[in-house]
């Protein structure tokens, strides 16, 4: 599935990367410390979290992550949005909270 | 009730009565005709048939009560209790009200039974009751009656941190404060804590408990907040790296205070350590 | 939701329990691992499924009115949590599932989520 499959479904609010946004993803990982993110996800997963800090762009950049979709509706730092453009990371902001996008994800086949 | 109810039908005989009860241990058995309920057929029912000749290959319907009394489903246990207490019967077949088919038994025991369990579960909630504080406010005469906790905070110690917030929240809990009022202080006095765990060398909470509101006060030495308006704002957040991981100082501690409480003001200078002050009114906002 | 069946989907490990609540009813659930956003959204009697399993996750539990909590992706916290959780009343479990599938299959066996409770 493309991001841009998942943006129309989840009618996610794009921020960055609107030219990204035919990227494959390959799976789904929820979580807000950025030390399982690390860890954890594999490359081309979509990434659900909390946190706006820019941290989560060089995070998302060093796994290879297809995007990060900020939760509840949280307003992104300026300078997250800046570095996000400069890696290639596209940013999208949802209203619901993570159990509802991942489930809808889920729903939609992502794994 | 029991459901799965052990049913006879009116041309069965006083004999299955006897493997029936006999099988199942159980006292009485309905006697149900195309679902409806045409009678009751009682262990005293079968001594009495052994007395006489050949009352063993009766048919039940002969030998059974025919006007039962019922209770419906939708009735309140504590009827069902009168109407034990009243009738001297040990069982009362239930009928659901719209269809009036059988749908189950209720006996002394059932009732016993369900008693007990919801004692066990009370349990908790009158333990609570038993150390509640409430009257202290109505026997003390006086026109303005406060009560004042204090609980010193170490700083850096995340083992304990929220531990004197739920001293805090137990006490509220023994004054007998409504739980969304202590929903409200525990949360703000929570954040308040942490910031002085995460943040600082020491401090203390000071509740200033009164019966129509609790003031709180988080008081630390700790390195102050330059710009208290950019604190305040959500998702701003000093915290360093390791907090973060912690699953704190994202930016949310001051926000939710300020959402939990009636009212908050901070006095900080830099180097000066911080005093956050928020209160709570038992009613609410809008009745303050 | 009943608690049991939480448990079964998930094949999650019973840390501590409170007694005779395998057969209490949990109608919403949410995800997350920052505790002071969750003490900013979460509503009483939520199911919460958490990465963290520091002795401040019991706190946010005790202080949000939480009673459930589920810790995802395997991780077991230290004795303390699980004494602290005893203490204060509140059910702990484990599931090896991470945090994003086990999100999906709760919801995919009709656990809702906040948006939609409050549609009801």
């Amino acid at each position: 599935m493309k991001l841009k499959d998942i943006i129309i479904a989840l009618n996610l609010e794009v921020k960055t990367g609107k030219d990204l946004l035919e990227r494959e993803v390959t799976g789904g990982y929820a979580g807000d410390l950025l030390s399982d993110v690390l860890a954890n996800p594999k490359k081309g997963n979509i990434w659900i979290t909390l946190q706006i800090h820019q941290n989560i762009i060089a995070v998302a950049s060093s796994k290879q992550l297809s995007g990060i979709i900020i939760v509840n509706g949280r307003k992104p730092e300026e300078e997250t949005l800046k570095k996000a453009k400069e890696e290639k990371i596209p940013v999208m902001i949802s209203n619901l909270l993570t159990y509802e996008v991942a489930g809808r994800l889920y729903e939609i086949g992502i794994r | 009730m029991r459901d799965n109810v052990i049913t006879l039908k009116p041309d069965d005989t006083m004999n299955d009565v006897r493997r029936i009860l006999r099988d199942n241990k159980i006292s009485g058995i309905p006697v149900v005709d195309d679902d409806r309920l045409v009678g009751i057929v009682t262990i005293d029912d079968f001594i009495i048939c052994l007395l006489e000749d050949g009352g063993i290959n009766e048919k039940i319907e002969n030998r059974m009560t025919k006007n039962v009394v019922t209770v419906y489903s939708d009735d309140p246990i504590v009827q069902v209790v009168c109407k034990f207490d009243r009738d001297g019967y040990g069982r009362f077949p239930v009928i659901d009200r719209d269809t009036k088919k059988l749908v189950g038994i209720i006996t002394k025991g059932n009732i016993i039974e369900g008693l007990l369990k919801k004692l066990e579960i009370d349990y908790h909630e009158e333990e609570i009751h038993r150390y509640r504080a409430s009257h202290i406010f109505e026997d003390v005469i006086s026109d303005n009656s406060t009560l004042i906790l204090k609980y010193r905070i170490k700083g850096g110690d995340f083992k304990k941190a929220g531990e004197q917030t739920s001293k805090i929240r137990k006490n509220l809990l023994r004054l007998g404060f409504l739980p969304e009022t202590i929903r409200r202080v525990a949360i703000a006095a929570f954040e308040a804590e942490m910031n002085i765990v995460i943040y600082t060398p020491e401090g203390e909470l000071v509740a200033k408990i009164q019966p129509d509101k609790i003031t709180v006060n988080a008081i630390d030495s700790g390195p102050g907040i330059s710009d208290v308006k950019q604190a305040m704002r959500q998702g701003y957040s000093t915290a360093p790296d390791w907090v973060r991981e912690l699953g704190f100082g994202a930016g949310m501690g001051l926000p939710n205070i300020k959402n939990y409480s009636d009212e908050m003001k901070i006095k900080s200078k830099v180097g000066n350590g911080t005093n956050l002050q928020f209160i709570v009114y038992k009613e609410g906002k809008s009745s303050k | 939701m009943k608690l049991d069946k939480i448990i079964s989907v998930l094949d999650a490990e019973i840390l501590c329990i409170v007694k005779n609540k395998l057969n209490s009813d949990i109608t919403k659930a949410c995800g997350a691992d920052l505790m002071s956003d969750v003490l900013a959204f979460v509503q009483p009697d939520t199911l919460l499924l958490t990465g963290l399993t520091t002795p401040q996750v019991v706190y946010t539990a005790e202080n949000a009115g939480v009673n459930v909590v589920c810790f995802v992706r395997g991780k077991k916290p230290h004795k303390e949590t699980v004494d602290l959780a005893k203490e204060k009343k509140i059910t702990l479990l484990v599931t090896k599932i991470p945090m994003f599938e086990s999100c999906g299959i709760l919801y995919k066996n009709g656990l809702m989520g906040y948006s939609e409770i409050s549609k009801q």
